[in-house]
């Protein structure tokens, strides 16, 4: 079954492989992301994440207070690269607050009995069982590809300025990154796949290095000099190299 | 809407290298081979008849210097089609842990672009409908 809806902006590709599963947990999972979307969206007066940020909740829930660890995680291990809160604007985690959402979302389609699917948010993807190919979109050719990728129970993510132009900055300059063309990384989990790869964006030429050094992550990335890095270990098909 | 979906579908299938790739027909200085590569005389673009008619050309690329020494790739075209790449010049340097980003020819069998999903820069919805994983949803 597939199913599409549009969520926080950006447009949600569900498609599950699994004979006759039920649509309920699929309204589960939209219905999961429209909370996220109406909890912790800083574009949004009335959202937990507007509120703490004016003060006017002192201490965050549960779930607000996972996504801030996480943000501060990210924010230490870049160097102060990545960081949720610039001078002079609100708080705003939307970085780690999407594929944070999504995989648990993802785990919401796991916990319901799907063995096979792929999720597919605003171009972040968890694919669970598999294989799947995935493909990377091409950072200057909104048609072509540049890699494609067979994943099993692992995501993605790309991190670029070719959809929505200079929005990562680099906390340290506070001026926009414009060290890569574009950042793709391939996780256990899309809440490490999106951080990581968007961390590593405003790291810039050295995010390259520093996101193929983390356990578990491999990344494919296309410099400001159209070159291409890629760790090893990253799962492409269809490259023939010597 | 299901009327533009092939040719969407098709545009998917094409050849795509990434790569500051410049086709280097200076076959002086930098076009020496390390290990088994193609001996320091063959020209950086020759061109043979191949199997079916095609022709096959193949094509050594510039020298890029990385943080490890330089990095020189040749291109094996059959036709319009990559059919092969080799590292004619690669770094000394010994590749230590899996970590060390490795630079490399990305090259892609247009047969081989056949895909479940795209991943990429966070689309907006406005920009879905134009969008590649907007023509794979649809195709169903």
């Amino acid at each position: 079954m597939r199913r599409v809806e549009h969520v926080m902006g950006f447009p949600v590709s569900v498609r599950i492989d699994d004979e006759g599963f039920p649509e309920a947990p699929v309204d589960d999972l939209f219905a999961w992301l429209r909370e996220v979307d109406a909890r912790f969206s800083p574009f949004r007066p009335d959202s937990e994440v507007s509120r703490l940020d004016r003060g006017e909740v002192l201490s965050p829930g549960p779930e607000l207070r996972e996504v801030l660890d996480l943000c501060e995680e990210y924010r230490i291990a870049t160097g102060g690269a990545f960081d949720v809160r610039l001078p002079g604007r609100g708080l705003d985690p939307c970085a780690v607050v999407k594929g944070w959402s999504v995989q648990k979302g993802a785990e919401l389609l796991s916990a319901a009995g799907a063995r096979r699917f792929c999720l597919n948010a605003g171009g972040d993807v968890v694919a669970v069982g598999g294989p799947w190919r995935v493909g990377v979109r091409h950072p200057e050719h909104a048609d072509r590809l540049c890699a494609v990728l067979d994943l099993t129970d692992r995501a993605v993510a790309t991190s670029a300025r070719y959809e929505r132009g200079d929005h990562i900055l680099d906390a340290r300059t506070g001026r926009p990154a414009t060290g890569l063309l574009s950042m793709t990384v391939v996780a256990p989990t899309l809440t490490e796949a999106d951080t990581v790869a968007t961390a590593a964006f405003a790291l810039g030429a050295e995010g390259v290095r520093w996101a193929a050094a983390r356990e578990h992550c491999e990344v494919f990335a296309v410099d400001a000099e159209r070159r291409v890095l890629r760790s090893p270990g990253f799962p492409v098909v269809g490259t023939v190299a010597a | 809407m299901k009327r533009a979906i092939p040719v969407l579908v098709l545009s998917v299938a094409g050849l795509i290298p990434v790569w500051r790739y410049a086709p280097s027909h200076d076959t002086g200085s930098s076009s020496t081979a390390t290990e088994a590569a193609a001996p320091a005389s063959t020209p950086s673009v020759s061109s043979s008849a191949g199997s079916g008619g095609t022709t096959s050309t193949v094509v050594s690329g510039s020298t890029i210097d990385t943080e490890k020494g330089p990095v020189q790739v040749e291109v094996t075209f059959d036709g319009d089609k990559i059919a092969s790449v080799r590292m004619l010049q690669q770094p000394n340097h010994p590749q230590t842990t899996a970590a060390v980003p490795k630079l490399v020819e990305e090259t892609l069998q247009a047969q081989s672009a056949d895909i479940d999903t795209v991943s990429g820069a966070t689309i907006t919805s406005d920009g879905y409908k134009e969008s590649l994983q907007a023509a794979i949803d649809a195709k169903g």
